[in-house]
């Protein structure tokens, strides 16, 4: 090094002119990249705590969910309570992604929200995930079918019908086999409380958007491909307790009572079974 | 029981999967329509680059004429990019960015290291956006993104230690002395950013190396006595 100071003094006559040059430029590059970061930040967080808020009605729905009359009713109700207030977060990103766009036209503006979401897109779509999987559950306690994307879209709109965020075929079906692991939980839950009729309908659920995932190939979705075996451990394990309950269901139709407790033992097995499948593995 | 499914609950929920996999489908077809359109662009990445890999081997005097001709290969991306930007849906750019970032990137290389050679510069990222030809009429849609630009820069940074050493073996003793102040000043502009724990940051680790390497070169000439005398 101490010989280089022979020859940096004399380029630096040239050299210091390029370097304060350049100095301003990067003073520009690193205003925005300091600007990103801090955005970058304030996605995640927003992001994360959406998350947290699905798991938690998540949780909620699971808790109530197999109650009867009112309770259900209250069930829901709160949920739709909960599911308002991860959609005021979604507002919020919203508004973090029109920054940029802050005092020019309302057209404009929203060009350049639309450019910032599929910008940030990966900071906001875990939560959206986790929220997507949330609102079907809901959806499907409600319902009792799947819902529709569009009405994913609407839900997560303003009141004017502008869309907070973009819901991509992509975020509906990875939320969509998430949905396939939380009715697996309901439809146990339910057996235990004597709910017949909810472990078969689920089964035949999961068995329909299992067989319309496995269409889709690895290169179009790649984390799908890791979830749907997740799925096929979730329907395998339904498809015992219906077996089991169909079975007791011929047998014992005349009491209930019975009914119940051979399904419990039934879960336990199929529980049992796949802890000693992964044992031999 | 009566509980059982009815066939139409299990056809709408089939007929929701169809329709929404087959708008997948769509989406995964135009990402592919982006990616055919990027494939020329990088045919023509890579000849520039086959061109300035002459500058190792060439006598001095042809090294303009080889970053001519490798700007000039780079500007014939510019209809290419055009193609491009009409594939593209309104405001959805960085959708498909993961399509497009390399490229620009590698392009932001050649031009850079073709530009330094000429004209002992750095070229900024307005100017490699104009060379390229984005955001030009037609391409208004497109953008070199900072985080692109500064990466392809390291990119030239990366090439040029083995440029000095070669330029010592065909007896070239200015050009090191001309890259060793060049990559002192960019690794002292990177330093100016305030980078995270990412990509970028890993490229800028490397530049260190590469300042250290031109230096060791600059070493060895002043030891022997073969470094240029100061510029008249």
């Amino acid at each position: 090094m101490a010989n280089t100071d022979v020859i940096m003094p004399e380029s630096s006559l040239t050299a210091m002119s390029r370097r304060q040059h350049l100095a301003k430029t990067f003073e520009s590059y690193r205003a925005e990249l300091d600007s990103d970061n801090e955005r970058r930040e304030r996605l995640i967080i927003l992001s994360r705590s959406i998350t947290q808020l699905s798991k938690k009605l998540i949780f909620h729905l699971h808790r109530g969910a197999t109650s009867l009359g009112p309770a259900k009713e209250k069930t829901l109700t709160e949920g739709r309570k909960k599911e308002r207030e991860i959609w005021v977060n979604f507002g919020k990103i919203r508004d973090e992604l029109r920054v940029r766009g802050a005092g020019m036209e309302s057209d404009k503006d929203e060009k350049a929200g639309r450019e910032a979401f599929w910008r940030w897109n990966r900071q906001v779509s875990p939560g959206l995930e986790e929220y997507i999987e949330g609102l079907s559950f809901l959806w499907y306690l409600e319902h009792g079918t799947l819902i529709p994307l569009e009405e994913v879209q609407q839900t997560l709109s303003d009141e004017a019908g502008e869309p907070l965020v973009v819901v991509t075929p992509e975020d509906y079906i990875l939320g969509m086999s998430d949905l396939t692991g939380e009715l697996m939980r309901y439809a146990t839950n339910a057996l235990s409380t004597g709910d017949h009729g909810t472990p078969l309908a689920v089964c035949e659920f999961v068995r329909t958007v299992k067989a319309h995932f496995d269409g889709i190939s690895p290169q179009m979705l790649y984390k799908l491909s890791k979830k749907q075996d997740e799925t096929q451990r979730s329907l395998e394990k339904i498809e015992k307790v219906c077996y089991a309950l169909r079975l007791r269901l011929i047998e014992f139709a005349d009491r209930p009572e019975i009914l119940a407790q051979m399904a419990k033992r039934a879960l336990e097995d199929a529980a049992d079974n796949e802890g000693g499948g992964r044992g031999d593995e | 029981m009566s509980s059982d499914p009815t066939p139409s609950r299990a056809e709408s929920v089939s007929s929701t999967l169809s329709s929404v996999i087959s708008l997948l489908e769509n989406e995964q077809n135009l990402k592919k329509q982006i990616r055919e359109a990027v494939e020329p662009i990088e045919d023509l990445s890579r000849a520039a680059i086959t061109e300035l890999n002459k500058l190792h081997s060439a006598p001095f005097a042809q090294h303009g004429q080889i970053c001519e001709s490798a700007v000039s290969i780079i500007t014939k991306t510019q209809p290419l990019w055009v193609t491009v930007a009409t594939l593209i849906p309104q405001g959805e750019f960085y959708r498909y960015q993961f399509a497009l970032g390399p490229a620009m990137r590698n392009l932001t290389t050649s031009i850079v290291l073709a530009r330094f050679i000429l004209h002992d510069e750095l070229t900024p990222a307005f100017a490699v956006s104009n060379l390229i030809g984005v955001q030009h009429d037609g391409t208004e849609a497109l953008q070199l993104s900072a985080e692109d630009y500064l990466q392809g820069v390291i990119g030239a940074v990366n090439e040029l230690p083995r440029l000095s050493i070669n330029a010592v073996t065909s007896q070239n003793f200015a050009l090191p002395v001309k890259i060793a102040a060049f990559v002192n000043d960019i690794f002292a502009s990177y330093s100016l950013l305030n980078l995270r724990n990412d990509a970028l940051r890993r490229k800028f680790d490397s530049l260190k190396y590469d300042v250290k390497r031109c230096e060791d070169v600059l070493y060895d000439l002043t030891l022997r006595g073969l470094a240029p005398a100061p510029a008249s």
